[in-house]
């Protein structure tokens, strides 16, 4: 008797621990390995449609043309574009990374054209 | 007449010619030279408190002055490399050495390109950074971050002051940062200038040194101080110096046929002197120009507004100030953001960008990024004609004249 309950702690912390590993590692990692890319692409598009409409939020300011006003009104509508990032966002959260880890990778699509000032510092070297 | 002594007229007649010919469009340039505001150097300087210099230097030099990195004025302002530091971005907090080296090692990379000193605080230079972080007006104004309190109404002490308190430039983000810079407000630049002169009274004599030089106690020494001695070693140390454009101007110096062909384009057909102009070979103002962008850029996603991210108006985005040009040749690479590595390739990409852009090699967004840098530098049609190879090259002979050690 002793030695079944024994056997079926056993089994419930396993579970219980292939159950956290899972919440709080794989699932994560899996979320990562499967949206990341995607992420940082909707946070491009997002960040586009934002400037977007800040420059013309600014044009407006400057120039109160009806074709400013008509170009502000079009990047208005265009913000439904962040829709997109803002659902893959609540996904990935609910995946259970954490709002810091998808800032990290936030950073890492803002500072993604870092590599190519690598490679080109690694192939041109500069004579004086 | 013997045959042979006809010649011989001949060919002195018309090497005469060809001389004297050279000799006419020396004159032609000098005097174009004069119209366009140049001025010998010597009037240019002005510094009353030179005998601060050396105590500048040293903090110049300092790596005590960033407040959780390694990395002083000096680790991005080599000599050597024409006061810049040779590499397309500038590299910050966390690498090790100088240029190349530095920004493979690890270093945080702050996305612009180094500029270089020469003739920086000399007079009527108002306009620094790329993108005119700190600027004096006519009526001696100061604009900059520090807005209705700038910490002296000299621009090269206020100048002088942002590097130290710039994320990955001097120093590294962590947690305790963040919380300062949270509000964005002023007052966090001057609670770690107060930590700065805290640090270097706790790490060295330097703090007594500045008290004994400005007749104050060691606790009335502020960052003021530290910048302006920075400011005062920049005056002397990166002060224009005589040129052999000069010795043309002023001293009669003979140009080779290349030289003075170089000099008539870029006052001429080139029209570089439409923007290069006046003392310092920069009108000191914002232009946009089709350059590619390398690396992330300020605005990120491989993006640079330029002049824009200061003033917030639709009109001056992708606008840089134009570079001065003296040294130029000791100071690739090129561009806001380093992309030209070449003198020669970075003047054909002010009025032919797309002769060596290969499409192939770009993602969308870098090739719809230029493509957006190419739409705002035509808004003013380009004022620059077509040059050849043989202009391109006689007009970087003309550049290396405005040389020096």
């Amino acid at each position: 008797m002793k030695n079944k309950t024994l056997l079926v702690l056993n089994i419930l912390a396993t579970v219980c621990c292939i159950g956290l590993g899972y919440k709080f590692l794989l699932k994560p990692l899996m979320a990562e390995t499967i949206y990341a890319t995607e992420y940082k692409q909707l946070m491009f598009q997002c960040d586009n449609v934002m400037r977007d409409h800040m420059i013309a939020k600014n044009r407006v300011k400057h120039e109160k043309t009806a074709e400013a006003i008509h170009d502000l009104k079009a990047s208005e509508l265009g913000l439904v574009s962040c829709h997109e990032y803002d659902k893959l966002r609540k996904v990935m959260l609910a995946w259970g990374l954490t709002a810091e880890e998808l800032s990290y990778i936030g950073l890492e699509a803002i500072e993604e054209n870092a590599n190519d000032l690598i490679q080109y510092v690694e192939t041109h070297e500069f004579k004086y | 007449m013997n045959l042979n002594i006809r010649y011989y007229f001949i060919f002195i007649i018309f090497f005469s010619s060809f001389v004297y010919a050279e000799k006419g469009l020396g004159k032609i340039l000098r005097s174009v030279i004069i119209e366009n505001g140049f001025k010998s150097p010597e009037y240019m300087y002005i510094n009353e408190h030179e005998n601060l210099a050396p105590e500048g230097e040293i903090f110049f030099k300092s790596n005590h002055l960033s407040l959780n990195g390694s990395i002083s004025c000096a680790t991005c302002h080599i000599p050597s490399k024409g006061s810049s530091d040779g590499i397309p971005n500038a590299a910050g907090v966390r690498g090790l050495g100088e240029g190349r080296e530095r920004l493979l090692s690890g270093a945080k990379i702050v996305p612009r390109n180094t500029l270089a000193l020469w003739g920086v605080g000399s007079k009527d230079f108002n306009t620094f950074f790329w993108d005119g972080k700190v600027t004096l007006d006519k009526d001696g104004n100061i604009s900059s971050q520090f807005l209705d309190s700038p910490p002296s109404n000299d621009p090269l002490i206020v100048a002088v002051h942002l590097p130290f308190v710039a994320i990955r430039e001097m120093i590294e983000d962590n947690h305790e940062i963040s919380e300062l810079y949270k509000n964005e407000n002023i007052n966090s630049a001057f609670k770690i200038y107060d930590q700065l002169i805290n640090k270097i009274n706790n790490e060295s004599s330097y703090g007594v040194e500045l008290a004994k030089i400005y007749d104050i106690s060691t606790d009335e020494v502020s960052f003021f101080h530290v910048a302006d001695s920075i400011a005062n070693f920049i005056r002397s140390k990166f002060a224009i110096k005589k040129t052999p454009f000069e010795n043309f101007v002023f001293d009669d110096l003979k140009l080779n046929e290349e030289q003075i062909r170089g000099g008539l384009t870029f006052y001429g057909k080139g029209k570089c002197s439409s923007c290069h102009s006046g003392k310092y070979f920069s009108d000191l103002n914002f232009h946009s120009l089709p350059m590619l962008q390398l690396g992330f850029g300020e605005n990120g996603f491989g993006d640079d507004y330029g002049r824009f991210n200061m003033t917030d108006n639709y009109n001056d985005l992708y606008k840089f100030r134009t570079p001065p040009l003296y040294n130029v040749v000791k100071t690739a690479p090129y561009s806001h953001s380093g992309n030209y590595y070449d003198l020669k390739e970075v003047i054909r990409a002010h009025y032919d960008p797309l002769k060596n852009f290969d499409s192939s090699k770009y993602t969308d967004e870098e090739r719809i990024g230029f493509f957006k840098r190419i739409k705002y530098s035509s808004i003013k049609p380009s004022e620059l004609n077509y040059l050849d190879e043989k202009e391109l090259d006689d007009l970087v002979e003309f550049l290396k004249l405005l040389s020096f050690d």
